[in-house]
C-alpha cells in the first residue's frame, strides 16, 4: 500500500514541476472546448446572397424584403452589369437571386413568377442549407400572398459542382490538411533533435551563419512538402475525380509557397523548442488543429463567431484552401488568387524570420 | 625487486613553441545563481598538449564551450591565436563529451557534412578524411553508420571530423570517458602524433594517468584552478617522495597509518591505490623504518617497500585533502547486516546466453558471487557487461542458461527477491526533476524502508555526497559525479543483500572514489554480495574476484593476484626521453600488446629474463637515438593484464567490431 502511494506522490511532484504537462492538463482542454464549441457549426447563419433585380418593381422589392428579413441570409448588392456568379469568387456571395423583368406582371397576371436562384456549390454543406432556406422563404412568401397572386417559382441551380459532390469539397480540404501536418512535423522533429542530441554544437563551432543553416533545412523540407503533394494531387484526380478548372498555375505556385510556409513553421517550432516531444505537441496543435478548425476546411469560416473569427485570418491554411478550391472548382485564376499567394509567402517569411531570431547567435543559450 | 634512486629529468615531448595559442583571463561563468567557472586564467603555447584535470562539476565543460566560441562568458576574455574565441571558430576543432555527430549517417557522410559545413574544398575533404581514417584505423568502416560504431570508435570518428578542417587548436572535452583502457591508449597515441605535427591540444580529462602525457596540466576544482605546471613540476611541488607499500592486510594498515599520519610528521599523506598503499613521505628511508615498526607493533606483519616519484594522482588527492574536500567518512548506518549468509552463493549464473536477433551479446557466461564478496566484471564497452548485469539482476530474460539470485532459482523477478536487490546504474538511477530529498523518499518508500530508519539513511547519504543542507536541490542540476553519490545512497537504503553497481565511480573525483570504495568494502563486510563494473582498473584491484569479458565471453577469472600471476613474461618499466617515439618503434619490433604507455612510463612485456630484456630493449631504442633514463622490472597491474587480454582476443579474431 505504502508503495502505491510512494508512486502516486512522485507522479504528482513530477507533474507539478513539468510546465508542459501542466499546460496540457489545464490550458489545452479549455482551449479546445472553446474552439471546437464555437467553430463547429454546420448550421448556416448570416450567409451573404447577392440580388439582381431586373424588374425593379414594388413586387420585386417586396420579394427581396422577404429575404432581407431572414436571419440565415443577408442581402448584398451587386451591380447588374456583372455576372452574378462572379460574386462567388471571393465569397462575396454564396448564392444569387436573379429576378427577371416582368416579375410584377407575372405575379399579378401570370400563372407563376419565375425567379432564378444560383447557389455556390463548392461548399456542398452550405449549398444545401442555403437552397433549403431559400425554398422555405419562398414558400412562406407564397403562403402570405393573396389568392389572386401567382406563386413565385424558384429555379435553383447549383453553380460549380452541380452534382453537389462533397468529394469536390472535402477532397481539397483533406489535401490541405495533409500538407499542413506532415512536412512541418518532420521539420520540427529534425530541428528539435539537433538541439536534443547536441549535434547542434558542431554546427555552432563551424561558424555557419544562422540564415544559411536555416535555409538549408527549410529548402529540404519544402522539397519534402512538394514531393508529398504530387501523389496527393494524383489521388485527387483519380480517386476524387477532380480536375483543374481553368489555369492551374496559381495552384502550382501556391503549393510551392505553402510547402515553404509550413516547412518554415516546422523549423521555427523546432528551433524554439529543442525537445522533440514538445515540438510534436506544438505542431499538432498549431499546424493541425488550427488548420483543421479555423481555416474553412470543414467548418465554414462564416460560422465562427465574429469574436473568434479574426484568429482564422492568421491561419495560413485558410489562404491555401481558398486557392486549392478555386483551382478545382471555380477556376477564377490569378485575379482572385494572387493576393492569397502573397499572404502565404509572407507568412512563411515571418516564420523564417522568427526562427532566425532564435538562432541568430548560433550559441548555447545560457 | 630493485629499488632505484631516480632522477627524473625533464622528459622531452617535442618542446612547444613560445607563441601563445590560447589565453584565458579571469573567466567567469554563471548559470543563474550557480557559479560554474570562478575566475580561471591560463595560457597555452602553440604545439602544446594542455590538460585540464578535475572531476565532474569542476567547470571543465563550461570552460571548453566558451573556448570553442559556442557559449558566452559571464566575464573575462578568451583569446585564440590573437582573436576572440567567437571569431576564431574557423581555426578550432571541438570534441564534446557525448558524441555530437549524426548516428544515422555513415562515417563518410559525417565527414563530408562537417567538411562542407567548415567550407573545406571538396577534394580536400576526401583526401584528408582518408588520411585521418587510416591514421586511426577506421578506414575499413567508411560506409558504416556512426550509430553502429563502438564508443571508442565513435570518438575517433569525432576526432577525424574535427581534424578535417585542419584546425590550429583542438579542444577535447573528456574524449575518453567511459572508453575502455585499450581504446584510451590508442586515442592518446593519436593525440601524441598530432601534437608532434604542431597541433595545439587542450584536453579535459578525469583520468590522471592521461594527464601525465600532457606537456602541462592545470588542476581545476569547483570552478577554480588550483595549480598549473608540467606533470613533473606538479609532482615535485609535493616536496615528497612516494613510498609504495604492499602487504596482505592492506585495509587495516591503511586505517592505522592514516590515523597516525596526523601525528606523524614524516608521512604527508596515505592513499590507497589498488593493491598497494602510496605513502607520501619526505625521507623515504626513515619513513620505511618508522612504518615498519608501527605495523609490527600492531601485529599486521611486515610490508614490502618500494620508493618512487609521486604520481599526479597522489598530487591531486593530496591537494583535494588540503582544500578540505574530504568526503564524509561516517560509517554507513546498518540495521540489518547479512553476516549470517556468508559463504553462500548470492548471485549465481550458469551458461548465461543472450541473443538479440542474430547477434549474440553474451555467450555462455558462468559467474558465482558469494555473500560478503565483491566481484568485479571488467571489459570494454560492447563486451556484454551491461547485458550480463541486466540478466543477473533480473531486468532482462536470458535466452539460455540458469540463474540463481538471493536464494531463488526460478522466479528471479519475484517481489520477494527484488526486495533484497539494490541496483545502481551509471546512466540512470534518479529522477532529474525531483529534489534529492524527494528522490530518497521515493526510493525509501518503494523499497519499504521502515520510517524510523529513513532519517538516518538520508542524513548519511547527504553527508557522503557532501550535500548536507542541500536536500531540496533539484537532482537534475547536480553534476554527474555528485548524482552518482546520491544514487549510491538511494540504492543501499534498504540494505540489500545483493548489490549491482554499474560503473558507480565514473566522473567522480579521486578523493570521492576512494570514499565510494570504502563504502563498498564496508557493505561487503556486512555480508552483501556485490557485483561491480568499472573502467578504473586500479579500483578493480580492491575486488575479491574479477572476471574479464571480451565479445560476450568470460575470458579470464580469478582474484587480482591470480590473474596477474598468470601473466607470462616480465613487465619492464622504462623511463625514456621520447616516450611516444619509443612506443611506436617497439611496436614495430614486438607484438602490439606487449608495448604500452602509462603516463610517462613505458611498459614492455618480454619473455626473456629481466636483465636480458632490459638490455635488448635499450639497444633497440638506442638504434633510434632514444635514451633510456631508467629501467626496472615492474609489477603487472590489472591494466597491463587487461590490455594483454583484449589485444590477444583481437588477434584471435574474437572481437569482430573493433578495428
Amino acid at each position: 500500500m505504502r508503495r502505491i502511494f510512494a508512486q502516486t506522490k512522485k507522479e504528482f511532484t513530477q507533474i507539478l514541476r513539468d510546465r508542459l504537462a501542466l499546460a496540457l492538463v489545464l490550458v489545452l482542454p479549455l482551449l479546445i472546448l472553446l474552439l471546437l464549441g464555437s467553430a463547429i457549426s454546420l448550421t448556416v447563419t448570416e450567409l451573404p446572397i447577392v440580388v439582381q433585380d431586373f424588374d425593379d418593381s414594388t413586387a420585386s422589392r417586396n420579394f427581396i424584403d422577404a429575404f432581407r428579413a431572414s436571419n440565415a441570409l443577408y442581402v448584398v448588392s451587386w451591380p447588374s452589369n456583372r455576372k452574378p456568379e462572379e460574386s462567388f469568387n471571393g465569397n462575396r456571395g454564396r448564392a444569387a437571386l436573379i429576378i427577371p423583368a416582368h416579375f410584377e406582371r407575372n405575379i399579378l397576371r401570370g400563372s407563376s413568377a419565375p425567379v432564378q436562384f444560383l447557389v455556390d456549390g463548392s461548399d456542398a454543406n452550405t449549398a444545401n442549407l442555403v437552397a433549403g432556406n431559400a425554398i422555405r422563404i419562398i414558400r412562406a412568401y407564397n403562403a402570405g400572398g393573396g389568392a389572386d397572386t401567382a406563386p413565385v417559382k424558384a429555379e435553383i441551380r447549383l453553380w460549380y459542382n452541380p452534382g453537389l459532390s462533397s468529394d469536390k469539397y472535402s477532397g481539397p480540404g483533406v489535401f490541405v490538411l495533409a500538407m499542413s501536418m506532415f512536412p512541418p512535423l518532420l521539420a520540427s522533429l529534425a530541428m528539435a533533435k539537433e538541439g536534443e542530441k547536441k549535434t547542434i554544437l558542431q554546427v555552432y563551432v563551424s561558424n555557419i551563419p544562422a540564415q544559411q543553416y536555416l535555409l538549408g533545412k527549410i529548402i529540404a523540407f519544402t522539397l519534402v512538402g512538394i514531393a508529398e503533394s504530387i501523389p496527393l494531387i494524383i489521388l485527387l484526380r483519380t480517386y476524387f475525380g477532380l480536375s483543374f478548372v481553368g489555369d492551374p498555375s496559381p495552384f502550382l505556385v501556391a503549393t510551392v509557397l505553402y510547402a515553404f510556409c509550413v516547412a518554415s513553421f516546422g523549423v521555427m517550432v523546432g528551433a524554439l523548442i529543442p525537445s522533440r516531444v514538445a515540438a510534436i505537441q506544438v505542431v499538432a496543435l498549431g499546424g493541425f488543429l488550427l488548420v483543421f478548425l479555423l481555416s474553412g476546411l470543414i467548418f465554414p469560416i462564416d460560422n465562427i463567431p465574429p469574436e473568434l473569427r479574426w484568429i482564422s485570418d492568421f491561419v495560413w491554411g485558410k489562404y491555401y484552401i481558398y486557392v486549392v478550391r478555386d483551382a478545382f472548382l471555380q477556376g477564377s485564376g490569378w485575379p482572385s488568387t494572387w493576393l492569397r499567394n502573397v499572404v502565404i509567402a509572407f507568412m512563411g517569411s515571418i516564420f523564417y524570420f522568427l526562427a532566425w531570431g532564435t538562432m541568430r547567435r548560433m550559441q548555447v543559450k545560457a | 625487486m630493485t629499488s632505484a634512486a631516480l632522477e627524473t629529468t625533464a622528459v622531452s615531448l617535442q618542446e612547444p613553441h613560445a607563441q601563445s595559442a590560447v589565453r584565458v583571463d579571469g573567466l567567469w561563468k554563471r548559470y543563474g545563481t550557480t557559479e560554474a567557472v570562478r575566475g580561471i586564467s591560463l595560457s597555452v603555447s602553440s604545439g602544446e598538449i594542455f590538460g585540464l584535470i578535475g572531476p565532474d562539476g569542476a567547470g571543465k565543460t563550461s570552460t571548453f564551450q566558451i573556448l570553442a566560441g559556442v557559449m558566452e562568458a559571464s566575464a573575462g576574455t578568451v583569446v585564440v591565436f590573437g582573436k576572440p574565441a567567437r571569431e576564431a571558430r574557423s581555426q578550432t576543432g571541438y570534441l564534446t563529451q557525448t558524441f555530437s555527430l549524426y548516428e544515422d549517417l555513415s562515417v563518410r557522410e559525417n565527414i563530408r557534412y562537417i567538411g562542407d559545413l567548415r567550407r573545406v574544398p571538396r577534394e580536400e575533404i576526401a583526401e584528408r578524411g582518408r588520411r585521418y581514417l587510416e591514421m586511426f584505423d577506421l578506414d575499413r568502416f567508411e560506409d558504416r553508420l556512426a550509430g553502429r560504431l563502438s564508443g571508442g570508435m565513435k570518438q575517433k570518428l569525432a576526432l577525424v571530423c574535427a581534424l578535417v578542417s585542419e584546425p590550429r587548436v583542438l579542444l577535447l572535452d573528456e574524449p575518453t570517458t567511459g572508453v575502455d583502457p585499450v581504446s584510451r591508449r590508442e586515442f592518446w597515441d593519436a593525440l601524441s602524433h598530432l601534437s608532434a605535427d604542431g597541433l595545439t591540444i587542450l584536453v579535459a580529462t578525469p583520468y590522471l594517468d592521461e594527464a601525465e602525457r600532457c606537456h602541462r596540466v592545470a588542476l581545476i576544482h569547483q570552478g577554480q584552478i588550483h595549480q598549473t605546471g608540467s606533470p613533473a613540476e606538479l609532482r615535485a611541488s609535493l616536496g615528497a617522495k612516494r613510498l609504495e607499500l604492499r602487504m596482505p592486510r592492506l585495509a587495516e594498515a591503511e586505517t592505522l597509518l592514516a590515523k597516525n599520519a596526523s601525528a606523524n610528521r614524516e608521512v604527508v599523506d596515505v592513499q590507497r591505490f589498488g593493491d598497494r598503499l602510496d605513502l607520501l613521505v619526505r625521507n623515504p628511508e626513515e619513513a620505511e623504518d618508522l612504518i615498519a615498526r608501527q605495523l609490527k607493533s600492531a601485529q599486521l606483519g611486515s610490508p614490502d617497500f618500494h620508493i618512487d616519484e609521486p604520481t599526479l594522482e597522489n598530487t591531486f588527492v593530496a591537494r583535494l585533502r588540503g582544500l578540505g574536500s574530504e568526503v564524509g567518512s561516517a560509517g554507513f548506518p546498518s540495521r540489518h547486516p547479512h553476516t549470517d549468509l556468508r559463504g553462500q552463493v548470492g548471485i549465481g549464473a550458469k551458461s548465461l546466453t543472450k541473443q538479440f536477433g542474430g547477434f549474440t551479446a553474451v555467450k555462455g557466461v558462468s559467474v558465482q558471487v558469494r555473500y560478503g564478496e565483491v566481484y568485479g566484471l571488467l571489459g570494454a564497452n560492447g563486451a556484454g557487461k551491461t547485458t550480463t548485469i541486466k540478466m543477473l539482476c533480473g531486468l532482462l530474460a536470458p535466452t539460455a542458461g540458469e540463474m540463481e539470485l538471493a536464494g531463488e532459482r526460478g522466479s528471479v523477478r519475484s517481489p520477494k527477491v527484488r526486495q533484497h536487490i539494490g541496483y545502481m546504474s551509471q546512466k540512470f538511477s534518479l529522477y532529474d526533476d525531483l529534489s534529492i530529498r524527494e528522490n530518497l523518499d521515493f526510493f525509501a518508500g518503494v523499497y519499504g524502508v521502515p520510517e524510523e530508519e529513513r532519517e538516518e539513511k538520508r542524513r548519511w547519504t547527504l553527508s557522503f555526497s557532501g550535500l548536507e543542507g542541500k536536500e531540496s536541490q533539484i537532482t537534475g542540476s547536480l553534476p554527474g559525479g555528485w548524482k552518482q553519490r546520491v544514487a549510491l545512497g538511494a540504492a543501499i537504503m534498504h540494505e540489500p543483500s545483493v548489490l549491482f553497481l554499474d560503473e558507480p565511480t565514473s566522473g567522480v573525483d579521486p578523493l570521492a572514489r576512494r570514499a565510494f570504495w570504502k563504502v563498498i568494502n564496508r557493505l561487503a563486510d556486512l555480508g552483501s554480495a556485490i557485483l561491480v563494473t568499472t573502467h578504473y582498473l586500479e579500483e578493480a584491484e580492491q575486488c575479491n574476484r574479477l572476471g574479464f569479458m571480451v565479445a560476450g565471453e568470460l575470458v579470464a577469472e580469478g582474484t587480482p593476484s591470480e590473474i596477474k600471476s598468470r601473466q607470462r613474461g616480465h613487465l619492464l618499466e622504462f623511463i625514456v626521453d621520447q616516450p611516444q617515439r619509443a612506443a611506436d618503434l617497439l611496436k614495430k619490433h614486438l607484438e602490439r600488446w606487449r608495448v604500452s604507455l602509462f603516463g610517462d612510463r613505458l611498459h614492455v612485456i618480454r619473455d626473456d629474463d629481466v636483465d636480458a630484456g632490459i638490455r635488448r630493449t635499450t639497444q633497440e631504442l638506442a638504434g633510434e637515438n632514444i635514451r633510456v633514463l631508467s629501467a626496472r622490472e615492474g609489477r603487472f597491474s590489472l591494466e597491463d593484464v587487461f590490455i594483454t587480454v583484449v589485444e590477444k582476443a583481437r588477434q584471435q579474431g574474437k572481437v569482430a567490431t573493433e578495428g
